[in-house]
């Protein structure tokens, strides 16, 4: 009787609400079923924080769209657990989504798998659904607002894999309230942040939370901009017109690579070794546990034990809609490095370390139709189409805009104004690299975990460098053997930047 | 002699000149290989019932299985192509990997300190149960105990960590509020903590289906054994350590190989609560195969961490087998 009442179906209209889109009933008449991964902020179905209201943006273009292809359905579907794992493993078995929302970066992992479609062709051919005259109407790319961080999403073989929807960016909330109370304002350069954090702490608040992964991720990378950043024109060897000025200095694999070979990022950089010290002097004012596994750092936050909180745009709703928030916030950026701060910094501006939020990435599933030939696949044509059609204005407001947490990547569709702090961000230079997610997965995975213990004096800087020396060693030989690089054209450049090279002290091996 | 001797000796003396011999022991032969053929043809409906439990088993556990050897040997990236690598990919991992000496001696401290939390702890309150003179409250206990398996693995580890957790856990709030000489730090964070604070997961190790096993076990000890301790003298811990642990020395048996076995194979409990950190000090062999396998897209080197882990459970299979005494072998000494 039990197990009879545990599987009787609830009545209607008592069952939750079904998250994506229902599964293919589809009429007759409907040949296509685009399965689309839309990202978890925008899967139909979700509720967001601090929300009662499920989200229906995307369902509801997606309805439009079929209106218009009545051979076409939508179906939108979340992804179980980690994107990647899944993903790796539903492509290679040719059962992915059309379209998945993933970190570009991790497209280019696999970009020689030929499982990504490159839409160069389709970003130089009008949108048909932008109206005449309209950006849009001659090519697509003209309708993209932020189309210099969109170009950041070019791979290293120089194709655009993926449609940016919206932008993210992160920046640090802080407590206002407390700060007006301990006298404190936001600081404009390292030395009186490290000053402020001094100050909260000796009130028995933990200054700053973040987690481990972002440390690796943004902390290094924005401290790796900040030192090396005098060197930008001598260490990019591969200057690319297309990334333009905003990504002027950008190092893929290839350059770290040939930079590595020459003592770059070893023990023998006094550059690589400030990086850590920096991050080393910053960590008695993070939060004692860097690892967020089955914790909320924003719950700190909001409940006020943690002053400042380093995130992201996605992270305003919660604080917006929170009817209990006894404070009230602000947000600044992370202030540059001076030269008093360390002998390499030169106080320039922080960079951009954000960018493309939600990254649409066209799958092989999409030409399962005509596999040797996407071209001819009627099935490619809808996907290309329901994209173009996502992004109009009207429809990016109506994805985007449905909640505060992203800015719409689209001309003529404003963000919420409660994110145009993001938006001032979002205008400065990118960042020199991205050590995690770009260079190699276990790289990643060696540095979070070997940052994680370093910082928590599990081991010293001496020889944390050698850790990472051993798996930078590890890491070259396999991207050059997985991508077939040819590193060695880059001799050429690097000699005739010898005089260059003389101008910098401090350069690993004298500059040879 | 047994009769799976026979035929050598047969066929020794067919060779000779005696012809009989030769025919007498092909005779034989038909007559056997007919008499199991009709055996097989007379039980065929019971062996058709047991060819789609066979068939399913070999097709996820015996075909995966093999094929993860032959992986083993390649250099294989999912969606890739495989490279034959001989030894590589085992050469790579024992001598050149550097997780592997942390990750295994993590492994071992681990297991230890889960056997020989299974050898005392549910054993004596299994013996506490048992010896309650009340049937009543021995059920009640038994289902008291029992209780706990019904939480997920994943579920228990989150609580868990909350209750360790740094900044806030139940563990630092109560230190700080009780003023204990405890003092309040990252537990899982701090290197010299993390793996103590993973091993005392599931503390005070009372619960789950380990105290039902220990207490099947007593209760299959024959009460005249009871009896006749008693009339020997052996009472209260005498009685417990002289005739009690070695009678369920077969339970101990079982539970120690199934936990050396979880031990070797876990990692979702390290996964959830460190995910191997701070750095490497808390990874374990069976995570690193994970993340080898479904991050980094080495599955042939996955697949090389997962044959010496079987090797290693293999081995010590072998070993629990042939130099733990059950209690069937104890009594079959003192007969």
């Amino acid at each position: 009787m039990l197990g009879l009442w545990a599987l009787w179906p609830p009545p209607e209209g008592k069952s939750q609400a079904r998250l994506g889109s229902a599964p293919s009933t589809q009429p007759a008449n409907v040949k296509y079923v685009i399965k689309f991964n839309p990202g978890p902020l925008y899967l139909p179905g979700v509720v967001p924080e601090n929300s009662d209201k499920p989200i229906e943006g995307i369902a509801k273009v997606g309805k439009a769209f079929e209106a218009l292809y009545p051979d076409t359905k939508i179906e939108f579907i979340g992804v179980p657990g980690d994107v990647r794992e899944w993903l790796v493993t539903s492509l290679s078995s040719g059962e992915a989504p059309d379209v998945v929302q993933i970190n570009v970066e991790d497209v280019w992992q696999d970009i020689q798998k030929h499982w990504y479609l490159p839409l160069d062709k389709y970003y130089d051919s009008p949108n048909p659904f932008a109206k005449p005259g309209a950006p849009g109407s001659v090519k697509w790319w003209d309708m993209f607002k932020y189309p210099i961080p969109t170009r950041g999403t070019m791979a290293p073989d120089g194709h655009m894999y993926c449609i940016t929807l919206d932008m993210i960016e992160t920046g640090i909330f802080y407590n206002k309230t407390l700060f007006k109370k301990l006298g404190l304002h936001e600081p404009k350069n390292w030395s009186e942040f490290i000053q402020i954090q001094k100050v909260i702490k000796e009130h028995g608040i933990t200054p700053t939370v973040i987690d481990r992964q972002s440390l690796a991720d943004w902390g290094v990378d924005l401290t790796f901009y900040q030192i090396y950043e005098p060197l930008r024109d001598l260490m990019d060897l591969n200057y690319d017109p297309k990334r333009g000025e905003y990504m002027h200095g950008y190092l893929d694999w290839d350059e770290l690579i040939f930079l590595h070979d020459k003592g770059f990022f070893t023990p023998a950089d006094p550059r690589w070794q400030e990086v850590w010290r920096i991050l080393k002097e910053w960590r008695p004012y993070l939060s004692q546990d860097l690892n967020p596994i089955g914790t909320d750092f924003m719950q700190q936050f909001v409940t006020q034990k943690a002053a400042m909180l380093w995130g992201h745009s996605m992270m305003v709703s919660r604080l917006v809609n929170d009817p209990n928030l006894g404070f009230e916030w602000g947000l600044f950026y992370l202030p540059p490095i001076t030269k008093e701060y360390s002998r390499f910094a030169t106080g320039v501006d922080q960079c951009v370390i954000g960018g493309s939020a939600m990254q649409y990435t066209v799958t092989n599933h999409a030409w399962s139709d005509s596999p040797n030939d996407p071209d001819k696949s009627e099935r490619l044509k809808r996907v290309i189409a329901f994209l173009q059609f996502l992004t109009t204005p009207e429809n990016c407001d109506k994805v985007v805009n449905e909640q505060i947490a992203l800015l719409p990547n689209i001309k003529g569709v404003e963000p919420h104004k409660e994110l145009m702090k993001f938006d001032e961000i979002l205008q400065r230079h990118y960042a020199m690299t991205k050590w995690f997610f770009t260079f190699d997965n276990q790289w990643d995975e060696v540095l979070m975990r070997e940052l994680e213990l370093f910082l928590n004096d599990g081991i010293d800087r001496e020889d944390f460098v050698r850790v990472l020396e051993k798996d930078l060693e590890r890491t070259t030989k396999r991207i050059t053997e997985r991508k077939d690089l040819d590193i060695d054209r880059f001799q050429k450049v690097w000699d005739e930047r010898a005089k260059m090279r003389k101008q910098f002290s401090g350069l690993p091996n004298d500059g040879k | 002699m047994t009769e799976s001797s026979t035929p050598l000796s047969d066929t020794t003396d067919a060779t000779g000149p005696g012809g009989p011999v030769l025919a007498y022991t092909t005779l034989r032969e038909t007559a056997r290989s007919r008499s199991l053929i009709d055996h097989i043809a007379a039980s065929a409906s019971l062996y058709a019932m047991l060819i789609p439990t066979f068939l399913l088993l070999a097709l996820f556990c015996l075909v995966p299985f093999v094929i993860a050897i032959w992986r083993s040997f390649q250099e294989y990236e999912v969606g890739g192509t495989a490279k034959f690598v001989g030894l590589a990919n085992y050469r790579e991992y024992l001598f050149h990997d550097y997780t592997f000496l942390q990750s295994f001696g993590n492994m071992i401290f681990l297991t230890l300190f889960a056997v020989i939390c299974v050898m005392i702890v549910p054993l004596i309150v299994a013996k506490l149960i048992f010896s309650l003179t009340s049937e009543r409250a021995s059920y009640i206990y038994r289902i008291l105990f029992l209780i706990p398996i019904i939480v997920p693995n994943v579920a228990i580890f989150l609580i868990w960590r909350g209750v360790i957790y740094g900044d806030d856990g139940l563990l630092n709030l109560v230190s700080r509020a009780l003023h204990l000489p405890l003092p309040a730090h990252g537990w899982f964070s701090t290197p010299s903590t993390v793996l103590w604070a993973i091993a005392f997961i599931g503390f005070p190790f009372a619960g789950g289906i380990n105290i039902l096993i220990y207490y099947a076990g007593l209760t299959s000890i024959p009460d005249s054994v009871h009896e006749a301790a008693e009339l020997d003298g052996a009472i209260g811990l005498r009685k417990f350590f002289t005739i009690d642990v070695p009678m369920v020395m077969s339970q101990i048996k079982l539970l120690v190989m199934l936990t050396i076995i979880g031990g070797v194979q876990a990692f979702e409990g390290v996964y959830i609560l460190t995910g191997g950190g701070p750095g490497f000090r808390s990874l374990v062999p069976g995570l690193w195969m994970y993340d080898n396998a479904f991050k980094f897209q080495r599955m042939g080197y996955a697949c090389a961490i997962g044959v010496i882990l079987f090797l290693l459970i293999l081995a010590l299979t072998i070993f629990n087998m042939r130099y733990f005494r059950s209690a069937e072998q104890l009594q079959g000494q003192t007969r």
